[in-house]
């Protein structure tokens, strides 16, 4: 409950402070740049939680246990969320500075494609009836899906031009000045905190689900 | 079938005059690719859906190591997309006068393709074998992974036609590791798929 409450009011302060302390950063029409507080910790909640759901399929093959399963659909989902959010704020940053919603960018086709899997992983679970070949399929395809994203990281984008202001995208670089650094870690802490606390919550709500159908968990 | 109806479609509506003389690598780069990645979306599903219809996909798990299967299969599919594309590839070439001017980067760019397209489906036919809607979650399966694949294709055989930038053949290297990865993570997850 406290952490919650903690949660909470970080966020709130996170979200006056993106707004009111840290300034608009150079090179950025308006005050567009302040996209970065929201959109760059959507983009990695969702990347940490397609890596968790791979790590959750990952174990599910070796251990069968459905906790591991529960895990893997769980952040698959939000990872789904989190990557659509990411997507929709992009293109209102793109249109914004860009003048289209859309360019096809190395980044916004990667994660064009990401959704397309992981679309096609919840049509494919949805699709085999038996529980236990759901999940092993579901992780199966979500490993082989997972092998092609080095192709996506690495070699699109040398073959095609980007778009992507580059030092925005990794706060390695010290391009922001200290206080919107400060603003974007905070904001990339309570997102991270958010998805922890949601995820959680969607894993016990799929192992009550798991109670009321019979013949799961038994084989 | 779906290939050269495709074909002729495309010829029909976009005859050889009707794109500008600088765009035609690029165009036709995508028209090819999208003509072989889609019959090949058509043709592929049906290799283990077939077994599964004939009733001898449990007699083929009584008789073979999973591996053994999935490597039949995966020539069997590699065969029939060669197949495939030497009587598409040529016809598009000539039905749209596509000029061509580093011949060898473009035959393995095509070749090294095929064997990509029937490394990344092989797997996801044998799953959808085992589903329901098998047609239409072939296509929304297999199109995520082979996109990196087909990306990398159009590139190359744009180059090949205009001729720039092909030593060392890079785009085949590329489809070339595409296809050892593929290969390897079928492998070693194909098992899995297909115990019963």
């Amino acid at each position: 409950m406290i952490c919650k409450i903690l949660l909470i009011t970080w966020m709130a302060v996170v979200i006056v402070a993106a707004f009111f302390y840290a300034g608009p950063a150079t090179g950025f029409p308006g005050e567009t740049s302040r996209i970065v507080f929201f959109h760059v910790p959507q983009a990695w909640v969702a990347t940490f939680s397609f890596l968790l759901s791979m790590v959750g399929s990952l174990l599910y093959l070796t251990k069968r246990n459905p906790g591991a399963d529960y895990l893997a659909q769980s952040a698959a989902e939000l990872g789904f969320v989190f990557c659509l959010l990411a997507t929709i704020t992009g293109s209102i940053f793109a249109r914004a500075t860009w003048g289209s919603f859309w360019n096809w960018d190395p980044r916004e086709t990667s994660i064009v494609i990401l959704l397309m899997i992981y679309g096609a992983y919840f049509a494919l679970r949805s699709a085999v009836p038996d529980e236990e070949r759901k999940r092993v399929f579901g992780a199966v395809y979500s490993i082989l899906a997972f092998a092609t994203v080095p192709f996506l990281v690495f070699v699109v984008p040398r073959i095609t031009a980007s778009l992507h202001p580059e030092n925005t995208m990794s706060p390695a670089k010290p391009a922001m000045d200290p206080e919107t650094l400060v603003v974007f870690l905070g904001s990339l802490l309570a997102y991270t905190g958010l998805y922890l606390w949601i995820l959680q919550i969607k894993i016990r709500i799929s192992k009550i689900e798991s109670f009321k159908k019979p013949n799961i968990g038994q084989r | 079938m779906f290939a050269l109806t495709t074909l002729i479609a495309v010829s029909f509506s976009i005859g050889s005059f009707r794109i500008g003389e600088t765009e035609k690598p690029f165009l036709y780069a995508v028209l090819l690719w999208i003509i072989l990645v889609f019959s090949a979306l058509s043709g592929l599903s049906r290799s283990f859906v077939k077994e599964r219809e004939a009733g001898t996909i449990d007699v083929l798990r009584l008789s073979a190591r999973p591996q053994a299967v999935f490597l039949g299969k995966l020539f069997f599919n590699l065969t029939l997309l060669l197949a495939l594309e030497s009587i598409i590839v040529p016809l598009f070439i000539l039905l749209m006068e596509y000029k061509i001017e580093s011949f060898g980067f473009f035959a393995a760019m095509i070749i090294s393709g095929g064997f990509g397209l029937a490394a990344g489906t092989t797997v996801v036919a044998a799953m959808i074998a085992q589903a329901s809607a098998r047609g239409a979650l072939f296509s929304a399966l297999s199109f995520p992974l082979l996109l990196p694949l087909m990306i990398t294709g159009i590139k190359g055989c744009e180059r090949a036609a205009i001729g720039v930038g092909v030593t060392g053949w890079p785009e085949v290297k590329i489809s070339l590791a595409y296809v050892i990865i593929m290969i390897t993570m079928s492998l070693l997850l194909f098992p899995l798929v297909w115990e019963e």
